[in-house]
């Protein structure tokens, strides 16, 4: 199946937050009380019961003294996610056959490894611990549906489609390259930016921390490799070489 | 008549009992999760389960591991001539008939695995607590995921050379294990300084 993947235009973004809500509703979470901190901006950040979120970037300058961007913020669904390496119960995180990564909350152990695994600080945890974040309506999609928040978008801002066809059509409407089209094997949330990602609040280069590839290329490997390697040296001392038995004397 | 000479007390034997219990719990469920092994999981439960046997063995490990400082810190750090004599000559493992030079109560090799033991079990069991007890803190956790990797990675080479040298390579060490004694001929042998002191 191909690819699917969301594409977030900023620009066409007005802010209404209807995907906020869109994604509430279809998802069962409910509202968190906040404070205004002298911002438009609500909530803050992402919750356990916030799987996406529209960032408001102002951006005042000289001839605009109004520059405002809206940047949908969620689980980037990384084809390469560091996540699901590093997560060490199986199914807790998965990919779909969309290319979505969903969870399985029964099979989270609410170990929190997964928030050090991932480049973009996504992952929350519900009460129970148990890892909470955009799945991408895993379940809307498998049936043939867009997801919620893309569903109830009025402008285009966020546009769900296959992978390919979204780069294309982007490509066409004049964006030379994608933010996330190649980061991370290509992440399943592409961004159609104007200007510099840092602008947007986004990291320039995801990467997934060293120390965890570090682990994953060489250090789980050599835990059997070693242990195999130590009894083997063992068994082999024992054939050649031989106990230290008494016999004899000195 | 053998004659035999205590070499452990009881507290030291079932101290390093409860060492190697917690470690081959911990070593295995380790695995279990560093592959996600279905099979493992469902020996223990599930991964849910595995997760708390793993956590509070490394509860029994670490209490065990600083008992052990009582019992072997003190002479594993006083080092002579005669134990980089053994290392020279390799501990008399390499060839057979090689006289290696009078040893301690525990041996120059002994002393050095037991100083090796003592700092990555330190550094596994402290970095386990960053990962259980700092979850979600992602700079703590992620240098201890990487500590606690690399410890595991050199005590699963270590501990099973460990248990053979304890077991098949020297035999008559085992016992000391389970009665805490061993024949006064055997212990010269292997460390005829300790016989020495004692005033055999
Ligand atoms: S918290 Fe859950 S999803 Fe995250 S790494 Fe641990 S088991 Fe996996
Ligand atoms: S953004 Fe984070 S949580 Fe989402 S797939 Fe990538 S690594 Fe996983």
């Amino acid at each position: 199946m191909a690819r699917k993947a969301l594409l977030i235009s900023p620009e066409l973004c007005i802010g209404c937050r209807g995907c906020q809500t869109a994604c509430k509703a279809w998802n069962q979470l409910p509202a968190t009380k906040t404070v205004n901190k002298g911002t438009f901006e609500n909530p803050p950040d992402l919750t356990p019961n916030l799987y996406n979120r529209i960032r408001y970037v102002e951006v005042p300058s000289e001839t605009n003294m109004v520059r405002w961007l809206f940047v949908s913020q969620r689980c980037m669904h990384c084809d390469d996610a560091g996540c699901i390496r590093i997560c060490p119960a199986p199914g807790a995180l998965f990919k779909t056959k969309e290319g979505a990564v969903a969870f399985d909350k029964n099979k989270c152990i609410g170990c929190k490894l997964c928030v050090a695994g991932c480049p973009f600080n996504v992952p929350r945890y519900d009460e129970k611990d148990k890892i909470s974040k955009c799945h991408l309506c895993s379940d809307r999609i498998a049936e043939g549906l867009s997801p919620a928040c893309a569903k109830t978008c009025p402008t285009g801002a966020i546009a769900y489609g296959d992978r390919d066809e979204l780069i294309a059509k982007a490509q066409k409407a004049g964006y030379q390259k994608l933010y996330g089209e190649a980061d991370l094997g290509g992440l399943g949330v592409l961004y159609a930016f104007k200007d510099a990602p840092k602008l947007y609040g986004m990291i320039e280069k995801p990467e997934i921390p060293e120390t965890v590839l570090f682990w994953h290329k060489v250090l789980k490997p050599l835990s059997y490799i070693g242990l195999a390697g130590a009894v083997a040296a063992a068994a082999l001392h024992y054939i050649a070489i031989g106990p230290k038995r008494d016999e004899g004397g000195e | 008549m053998t004659q035999y000479i205590k070499k452990a007390t009881a507290a030291e034997i079932i101290n390093h009992w409860l060492l190697a219990g917690s470690f081959f719990l911990l070593a295995i469920t380790g695995f279990g999760f560093l592959f996600k092994l279905e099979w493992m999981a469902s020996i223990f439960g599930s991964f849910h389960s595995m997760r708390t046997i793993h956590n509070w063995s490394g509860v029994v490990f670490i209490i065990a591991l600083l008992g052990t400082v009582f019992h072997y810190l003190p002479v594993a750090l006083s080092w002579s001539k005669d134990d980089i004599e053994w290392f020279k000559k390799a501990g008399g493992y390499l060839s057979k008939g090689v006289k290696v030079p009078p040893q301690d109560i525990i041996n120059a090799g002994q002393k050095l695995f037991y100083l090796f033991l003592l700092i990555s079990g330190i550094v596994i069991a402290a970095s386990g607590f960053v990962i259980w007890l700092m979850a979600g803190v992602r700079e703590w956790v992620l240098i201890s995921h990487l500590l606690h990797n690399i410890a595991f990675d050199l005590l699963v080479i270590a501990i099973p050379l460990h248990i053979y040298l304890g077991t098949l390579a020297n035999p008559g060490t085992f016992r000391i294990m389970v009665y805490g004694t061993v024949p006064v001929e055997w212990a010269r042998k292997r460390h005829g300084k300790w016989v020495q002191r004692l005033g055999y």
